[in-house]
Parts: structure tokens; C-alpha cells; sequence
């Protein structure tokens, strides 16, 4: 990737001013105003006589709460978590310890936390640096909390496609004693890496770098906000997984469709550090058990059918493929999990562009396609790729909807450009 | 005594009959009966009568009405005595198997005068002080516990508990620790699992939406956002106030904000604390306040910028601030350039205490935070209250601090119906509270004081003098169940406080304290005076049953 992406919602007003075929505007259903200065922060609204659907994969965190799982938050029992008398998130906690194979958990309000205070509670001390990958959510995404709020260094490891980085930059890249360096505290891996298109880490990379982590005395963190995503597609076990990782932040919000908590999980010593530190970050939530019971019932009905989501994606990714557009690419065999990066050619198409044509719907469209239309809603991803994430809430029939309207979309593009 | 008919009963094997039957023999006499006061006691050492006679004629009266039974026995002895027996025979009672000491245990027994225990699998006479008895007794309690492993629901109000020994005991708990033990109640689930959720990270969360929406409106501010937590809340004001380095926060020293939230501000905001100090109403001298903001042009001095007031002051007692001394507090920010931040935790309670709008409190405020997972009763959740510009830069700041919640909607709807439901009632919590204050001030004891005048809101401090009771005792005391209280009260209350301090304990009233609750507290701690506080109370002398987590 050239540079840094900026996550924006679709900027429409951009799409309005590109060169962009007038008949093809033109037919679009009258009514939307094209000349309009729409502003980035509106979501354009659907016409009030679309009787089509709307498939919202821009990320998994949209997921809603089930029946079941609102059956459940309802009859939870509940406590004032901050007394630590939540017997729910307790049961939770000790569940996630137990799948994990480490020795205590801790629920926390959302990853973002879960990182942050898993690398606080490393680097205790002042002139602390962390050994990550360039692509890292806790490097890109995370408004550089480590150094804004912990004072700590980041330390970038360029990566691989694959979502690894070469273990043995981390011995050429340690600090060793002087007074002109930072000391190295804290080397942290992410699985499935996100940027790289929900790649799942392989697990004998994990290994060596647990391995040459502990050899130079560093404990590894994982970013596992989707490590339940990881596990399934590879078939291996979470506690196989975090074996080497001293602590690791798994998500309940995203794939699993709980509305709202992280869990983070590690040594009990740790956890006192942990809870200290979610205290004074503000994640000292009271009746937290509702939510933990969310996470719960998501452990244990969710878990199972992220291999849907899986296969739903790699739909979508032989549907792209077998169009063979020259201006919108996508390999299957780089889809591991429920994460789709489209690549687009900048010439014909920005991704600004494309994720606004997916939420319009001509009227030729709807003739040829013969349903109601459908919009889909996507995520820019960078300056010429386009993220797809299924979930829960995409039905099949939703995403039957979104390759149809992707092929009509690519063959569109493909006789303009 | 109607219809009654003399026969005779010859009655071979007298003592036997005498035993089971446990009749207190006692002479004669034309006095009213009552029901069920049978004993052993008598009847083994003979009774007055002396040795009991290995056989005798009974003569038995039969036919009287009413629940008692009553036979009078004419007991023919040989020719030594002769003296009148009355005994009495209490029926079993229908009535007994809906009291809450007998369920799950008692039944009718073969004939009616006998009860049957089906835990011990043993006849009783049906008399109610036996079955108390023995329903009190060790075996009984080992043998109910064993064999019941899911008790019957409890009457509403009280809670089932296990004690160290694993013998359960019925309580009446009454939490008083913190208005933040509330539980969301049926009505809040149903409007939590009804309400409409989005995404709140892409701003798509309609209640989430709403809840800020009409949280500002009711604040007379521009903007609101929702928080996890009142920690969350004031650090994000701080830090968002505070967004250049070398900032200092002039913060007063008893208040939340410097004492509980773990220097936070310090601690992940790089701000310092220059703190001034707090009088007893919770506010402070204005005019030290001039004496404390910094001149910029100083290199040595760090940047004064913010003053943070709390309203209620919750170590003072939970007392409101004054209105006039709040203006007055915000004409001296906007003379000085400086802002001023509201920690109104409490900010509804408040507003009940003195009668006016919490917009009319912080009207002078540039941000305000508020919880709802205290005295409103939302399982968690703040809000930050400020400008549109003061909003935005503040969910950036929750952003990184990791309080971007996905479907937060789902506990904002928490929040709303406790906007509509639970803030109409908190004068009900103030009342609660000035109860249990003047119960305390009643007993005009020395050990234990509290100033009524300092009751405002939810929040009673009790003083103790360190020299009879420290608070910690206190806590303890108010904590256990004494057999003689029981007994006194006949009621086991356990009443769960905070030591804040050594001689501070702090109670705190709040929507799930019921007046069933205030009464039992209210006479647990009158029941204080007759117990001495400190001494150390034999091991046998008492069932402690110290409750730390209640299995309610």
C-alpha cells in the first residue's frame, strides 16, 4: 500500500464531480438530485418506493443482537461489576480463560480498550517501545492510543501480504541497553490481519515468533479481534493459537454479533494490572452482565456458523473473479475468512466511485436484474481496493443479491472503460 | 362448653400414652386454654403430681368447638390422688403450610394432631412452637439444606443465603453501599430489548441518537455523547478541555475527580492537579481560586486551564451545591477566560434537592457530566454534555480511550427509560435517606452521629467516634445478624454500608431501596444501641452470618 489508509464514509460529493458517462446518470431513478452537495456524513437515502434490499457489508460490526440473544441478556443475572460481583461477566471471564488455555480474562467495553490496556499493562514504565507490523489495527487505527495516552513508542515491522512480518527483524530491530534508546517491551502479532484482507496468520509463524520472543525475554500480544474467525477457517483450536501469546484481546462485537464488549485474556497477575488500568481508562461498566450474557450465548451459538460467513465471502470473491473484468480483481485464494479486498483500477474506477455506484440502482438494473435493485453498502479501503466483510446478518439470499448486482456493475464498468 | 360427654377411657400403658403425647399435667384449673403449649419438660421428671402412675382412668370431654381441642381429663388414680388433668391437643393448622418457616418441609402428619417433617421423615405433634422448634434444630437444618439443593422462591424482598456452615438462612438485604447497585428492572430490559439499534461507530445508532438528543435538550447545551462510564465521562471533559500539553486542572481536593478516578487525568491525560480546598458545603473560596490560576507568561508554570466543580459533592455528604455560589463561580470563569466543568454525577438528585431544572444548575457550565447508571438506575452509561466543537473533539477522545461502542443503543434505551421512569422518583430516595438519618439522630447516641442538616440528596454519612466504634466495625456489625437481634427483631436484616473513611461510614439510598427496606434498616440501626459495638463476642454465642456477595 503506497500510504496510510483513511477509513472515510464514501465522500459523495466526489463522485458527482468525476467524468462519469451522463446516460448512465441519467438513468438512474429521477428524483435523487444529482447535482446536490451531499455531505460525506449523510448516508444516501434509499427513494421511498424501493422495494429492494439494502445488504450493508462495510464491516461485521453492524451485527444486531438475535431474539435468543436478547432472551438471554434479559435473564441475566447481573451485579455491580466494578464491586466485581457480576456473576455473569464472571462467568464469562472464567469461560474465556478456559477456552483460551490461559489463566484469567477480563471483559472490557470494546478491542480498542482491550489493546490499549493489554499494551499499558506491558510497558509499565516510561521509554517503553512495542515491536508490531506497519498494517496493525493498534498502529493505524487506534489514534496511536499507545503513544497518546501510554507515552509508549510503536515500533512498524513492514508486512507481508500474508499478514506476517519477518521474525527475524525482531532481534535485528530489539533495543539493546543505551541511553539513546527506548527499551523494547512488548512484541504484538494480529490474527486475522485486517488490512491485509482478514488473512489468517499461519501457525507456525506464530510459533517462531513466539519462540525468538521469548528467547530475547519479550512477551507477545495478540490483536485477536477476530481470532474466533482465524480458528474456524484453519481449524485449529484458540487454545492452540494463544499458546505462545502471554495476552490476546478477542471481540465479541464484531463477527459474533454481540452489540457491545472485548474480552481480554492472560496471566492472573495480569489482570489485576488490567483491571486497574480499564478502571481508569472509564471501562468500569456496572451491570455489565447483560452484556456479557450476549457474549456468552454468542460463544455459544455464534461461533460455529462463522464458517457461513467464510463461504459467503468466497462466493462473492469467485463471482468477481469469474467476470475476469480488467478493472475489478479479487482472488479467492486471498480470501481466508469473511474479509473481501477488491482491487480496482484507479484509472477506470476510484473506490470512492465504485462503493457510491453499489448504492445506486438504475432503472436497467432493476429490468435486467429483475428484482426490486439492491444496494450494497462497502468500505473503501484504500486508495484503489474496496473491503467487503460478510456477516451474520447477510443472509445468503442477501448475498446472491450482492453478486448479482456486482456482476451487472462490473460488466457496466467494463463497457465504459 | 356444649354438648360434652363424659366416658371413660381406661388407659393401660399410662406412661407411654404420657410421653408421646408430651402433655404438660397440670392441676386443675378454670383458666383460659391455650393452644398448642405443650412441652416434654414436665413429663419427664413426673410431673407435679409426682411419679406417674403406671396405669390410670381417663375421663375424656369431648365435643367442644373451636380450633383446640380440648380434653379434660378426670384422671382416676388409684386410691392415692385423684386430681384433674386437662390436656391439650392442638389440631394441625392449614394455615401453618403458608408460612415461610415451615415451607418446603412440613405436611400433615397420619393423625390430626401430628405434623410430619418429610426432610427428617419424623412425626411431630402439631403445636406451632414445636415445629419452630424444630425447623431451629442443627439436624434439621443439615438434613433441608442436603435434600433441597433448589429452594423454594423466597418471599419478594428477602434473599435465600448459605453461610459459611452451608445452613441456609433467610435475610432481608438491604444494599446500601451505592446507588450504583440498582438493578435494571423488568420494564427497562423490555424497552432495552425494543429498542432499535445501529452501528454508534459510524453514528448510525438511532437511541443512542435520541438519548443525546434529549439529554442536551434537557441540559440547555448543543450537544451530548453517551460514555460507558462517569470516569470515561469526566476524563474525556478534562482531556477535551485540556487539549494543549502542560495543562492544569484546578480541581477541589474532596472531589471525585481527584480522589477516585485513579489520577487519571495525571495519569493518561498529562494534566496536573492543582487542587484547592474543599469546604464542608463542597464548594470553595472564589477567591483562592483567583490566587491559584496561573500567569502564562511564566515558563515555570504549567497553563491553568479548566476549573472543575462538583454538583452534588458527593464526599461532603451528597450535598447540592448552592445556586447563587454556582453563578457566581461562572462569572468568575468567564472573567478569567477560563472554563468551567460540571462533574454532575448526581446532577438529577440535585436538581430534586433544590427544586429547580439541572439546566438552571449548570447553566453556566461549558460541559457537564452526568451518569445514569447511578440513582437513575441504567445498568452503565454517561453522558458528556457540551458544545457541538466541545463534542466533537470529545468522541475522538472516546474513540481512543476505547469507549466506541458498536450497538450502544441497546443500553442508551436503558438510559431513556430511566430519563422517564426512575427521575420522577428520586425525591423518594432523598426521603429514604433523611428516614434512615433521623432514625440514627433519634437514638441521640455519641457512638454513631449524622447531622440531619446534611442530608440534601440519597447520601448519609454516619460519623463515628473512633474511640467506642471506627467505621469499619460499624460495617461489620450493620454487615451480621446476631441470634439476639433476631430474636429481638424477629427478622434477620443485613444492612451492606461503606467505610469511606476511618470514621465515615456512608449510606446510600437509591431506586431499588423499597420502605419495606428502610424500615428493616431503620430498625436494625436502632437495634445498634442495645449491642455494644466493639466488644468481641464469643464464637459460640451467636450464628454470624456476614454477607459479602448475595445470592439474590
Amino acid at each position: 500500500m503506497e500510504r496510510t489508509n483513511r477509513i472515510v464514509r464514501a465522500s459523495y460529493k466526489i463522485m458527482w464531480r468525476r467524468m462519469y458517462r451522463e446516460d448512465v446518470l441519467c438513468r438512474s431513478i429521477p428524483g435523487r438530485q444529482t447535482r446536490q452537495y451531499q455531505s460525506p456524513s449523510h448516508t444516501p437515502t434509499t427513494m421511498t418506493d424501493f422495494k429492494g434490499v439494502v445488504v450493508d457489508l462495510r464491516s461485521d460490526t453492524i451485527t444486531k443482537p438475535s431474539d435468543g440473544m436478547k432472551k438471554a441478556m434479559m435473564e441475566a443475572l447481573v451485579g455491580d461489576d466494578v464491586y466485581r460481583e457480576d456473576p455473569t461477566v464472571s462467568e464469562l471471564e472464567k469461560r474465556m480463560a478456559e477456552c483460551t488455555g490461559k489463566e484469567a480474562a477480563l471483559f472490557v467495553p470494546s478491542g480498542t480498550m482491550g489493546n490499549l490496556i493489554s499494551v499499558l499493562g506491558h510497558c509499565e514504565h516510561r521509554g517503553s517501545e512495542v515491536l508490531l507490523g506497519d498494517l496493525a489495527h493498534i498502529f493505524l487505527y487506534e489514534q496511536a492510543g499507545m503513544a497518546q495516552l501510554g507515552g509508549i513508542q510503536p515500533h512498524i515491522i513492514p508486512t507481508n501480504p500474508d499478514g506476517t512480518f519477518d521474525v527475524d527483524e525482531i532481534p535485528v530491530r530489539l533495543r539493546y541497553e543505551d541511553v539513546h534508546y527506548p527499551r523494547t517491551c512488548l512484541v504484538c502479532l494480529e490474527n486475522t490481519q485486517n488490512v491485509c484482507g482478514g488473512k489468517v496468520v499461519p501457525l507456525h509463524w506464530i510459533d517462531k515468533v513466539g519462540e525468538v520472543a521469548e528467547s530475547v525475554g519479550l512477551p507477545v500480544h495478540m490483536d485477536g479481534a477476530r481470532v474466533m474467525n482465524a480458528s474456524v477457517a484453519s481449524g485449529v483450536s484458540l487454545e492452540r493459537i494463544l499458546r505462545v501469546c502471554q495476552t490476546a484481546s478477542i471481540c465479541f462485537s464484531k463477527g459474533l454479533g454481540t452489540p457491545v464488549g472485548s474480552v481480554i485474556v492472560g496471566p492472573e497477575k495480569f489482570m489485576y494490572k488490567a483491571i486497574r488500568l480499564r478502571k481508569v481508562l472509564g471501562g468500569g461498566m456496572r451491570q455489565a452482565g447483560m452484556l456479557a450474557a450476549a457474549a456468552i450465548y454468542s460463544l455459544d451459538h455464534m461461533v460455529h456458523r462463522l464458517a457461513q460467513d467464510h463461504h459467503h465471502a468466497q462466493l462473492i470473491a469467485k463471482a468477481i473473479s469469474e467476470e475476469k473484468s480488467r478493472n475489478v480483481t479479487c482472488h479467492p485464494d486471498d480470501v481466508d475468512t469473511n474479509i473481501i479486498i477488491v482491487n480496482l483500477n484507479p484509472e477506470a474506477v476510484t473506490p470512492d466511485q465504485f462503493c457510491e455506484r453499489l448504492l445506486m440502482v438504475s432503472e436497467d438494473e432493476i429490468h435486467e436484474t429483475g428484482d426490486g435493485g439492491v444496494l450494497v453498502k462497502v468500505m473503501p479501503w484504500t486508495t484503489t481496493t474496496v473491503r467487503f466483510v460478510t456477516h451474520l446478518d447477510a443472509s445468503l439470499d442477501n448475498i446472491q443479491a450482492v453478486i448479482t448486482k456486482l456482476k451487472y456493475v462490473i460488466r457496466e464498468l467494463d463497457s465504459i472503460h | 362448653m356444649v354438648g360434652r360427654k363424659k366416658k371413660d377411657v381406661v388407659v393401660t400403658n399410662m406412661k407411654d400414652e404420657y410421653i408421646g403425647h408430651s402433655i404438660e399435667v397440670t392441676p386443675f384449673a378454670d383458666s383460659d386454654i391455650e393452644g398448642g403449649s405443650l412441652s416434654m419438660g414436665a413429663l419427664e421428671d413426673g410431673g407435679p403430681g409426682g411419679a406417674v402412675p403406671a396405669q390410670m382412668t381417663v375421663s375424656v370431654e369431648e365435643g367442644i368447638e373451636g380450633g383446640a381441642e380440648m380434653e379434660v381429663v378426670e384422671m382416676k388414680h388409684s386410691p392415692e390422688k385423684k386430681r384433674r388433668v386437662r390436656i391439650y391437643s392442638q389440631k394441625f393448622r392449614k394455615e401453618w403450610l403458608h408460612l415461610k418457616e415451615f415451607q418446603g418441609w412440613l405436611t400433615e402428619g397420619i393423625t390430626d394432631d401430628r405434623a410430619h417433617c418429610t426432610v427428617c421423615d419424623k412425626e411431630l405433634l402439631a403445636g406451632k412452637s414445636e415445629l419452630l422448634k424444630h425447623s431451629r434444630g442443627k439436624k434439621h437444618r443439615t438434613r433441608a439444606a442436603k435434600s433441597n439443593p433448589n429452594p423454594p422462591p423466597v418471599q419478594h424482598g428477602l434473599s435465600r443465603v448459605i453461610d459459611e456452615d452451608g445452613m441456609p438462612h433467610l435475610l432481608r438485604i438491604v444494599d446500601l453501599r451505592s446507588d450504583t447497585v440498582t438493578q435494571p428492572s423488568r420494564e427497562m430490559k423490555k424497552a432495552m430489548m425494543e429498542a432499535t439499534l445501529g452501528d454508534d461507530v459510524f453514528s448510525e445508532d438511532p437511541t443512542v441518537k435520541t438519548l443525546e438528543d434529549r439529554v442536551a435538550q434537557m441540559l440547555e447545551k448543543e450537544a451530548a455523547l453517551f460514555v460507558p462510564s462517569g470516569t470515561m465521562a469526566n476524563l474525556i471533559c478534562v482531556m477535551t478541555h485540556c487539549w494543549g500539553r502542560g495543562s492544569e486542572v484546578i480541581v477541589g481536593d474532596q472531589s471525585h475527580l481527584h480522589l477516585w478516578a485513579q489520577g487519571g487525568m495525571a495519569q493518561i491525560g498529562s494534566v496536573h492537579h492543582r487542587t484547592i480546598k474543599n469546604l464542608p458545603d463542597g464548594t470553595f473560596s472564589l477567591n483562592e481560586v483567583r490566587g491559584l490560576v496561573r500567569d502564562e507568561h511564566d515558563p515555570q508554570s504549567p497553563l491553568t486551564s479548566l476549573i472543575c466543580v462538583e454538583n452534588p459533592h458527593h464526599n461532603a455528604g451528597g450535598k447540592a451545591i448552592p445556586l447563587n455560589w454556582m453563578d457566581e463561580l461562572g462569572a468568575l470563569c468567564s472573567e478569567l477566560g477560563l472554563p468551567l466543568h460540571c462533574d454532575g454525577a448526581r446532577l438529577i438528585n440535585a436538581s430534586v434537592a433544590l427544586g429547580t431544572s439541572p439546566a438552571r444548575i449548570v447553566q453556566a457550565c461549558d460541559s457537564v457530566s452526568l451518569c445514569l447508571n447511578k440513582g437513575l438506575g441504567a445498568p452503565m452509561g454517561s453522558l458528556v454534555i457540551g458544545t457541538k466543537e466541545f463534542i466533537a473533539k470529545a468522541k475522538r477522545l472516546r474513540k481512543v480511550l476505547g469507549g466506541g461502542l458498536h450497538q450502544s443503543g441497546i443500553v442508551a434505551a436503558a438510559g431513556l427509560w430511566a430519563l422517564d421512569h426512575v427521575a420522577p422518583r428520586l425525591s423518594w430516595d432523598h426521603t429514604h435517606a433523611r428516614a434512615l438519618a433521623q432514625s440514627v439522630c433519634e437514638e441521640h447516641s455519641s457512638a454513631v452521629t449524622v447531622d440531619l442538616k446534611d442530608v440534601h440528596t440519597n447520601v448519609v454519612l454516619l460519623h463515628c467516634d473512633n474511640i467506642r466504634v471506627n467505621a469499619k466495625k460499624l460495617c461489620q456489625r450493620l454487615a451480621s445478624v446476631t441470634d439476639e437481634e433476631s430474636d429481638e427483631l424477629s427478622e434477620q436484616i443485613v444492612v451492606m454500608a461503606l467505610a469511606i473513611s476511618d470514621t465515615t461510614v456512608r449510606l446510600v439510598t437509591h431506586c431499588d431501596i423499597r420502605k419495606e427496606d428502610v424500615r428493616s434498616a431503620t430498625r436494625k440501626l436502632k437495634c445498634l444501641k442495645y449491642i455494644k459495638l466493639d466488644v468481641h463476642l464469643p464464637a459460640n454465642s451467636c450464628s454470624r452470618v456476614s454477607v459479602v456477595s448475595p445470592l439474590l
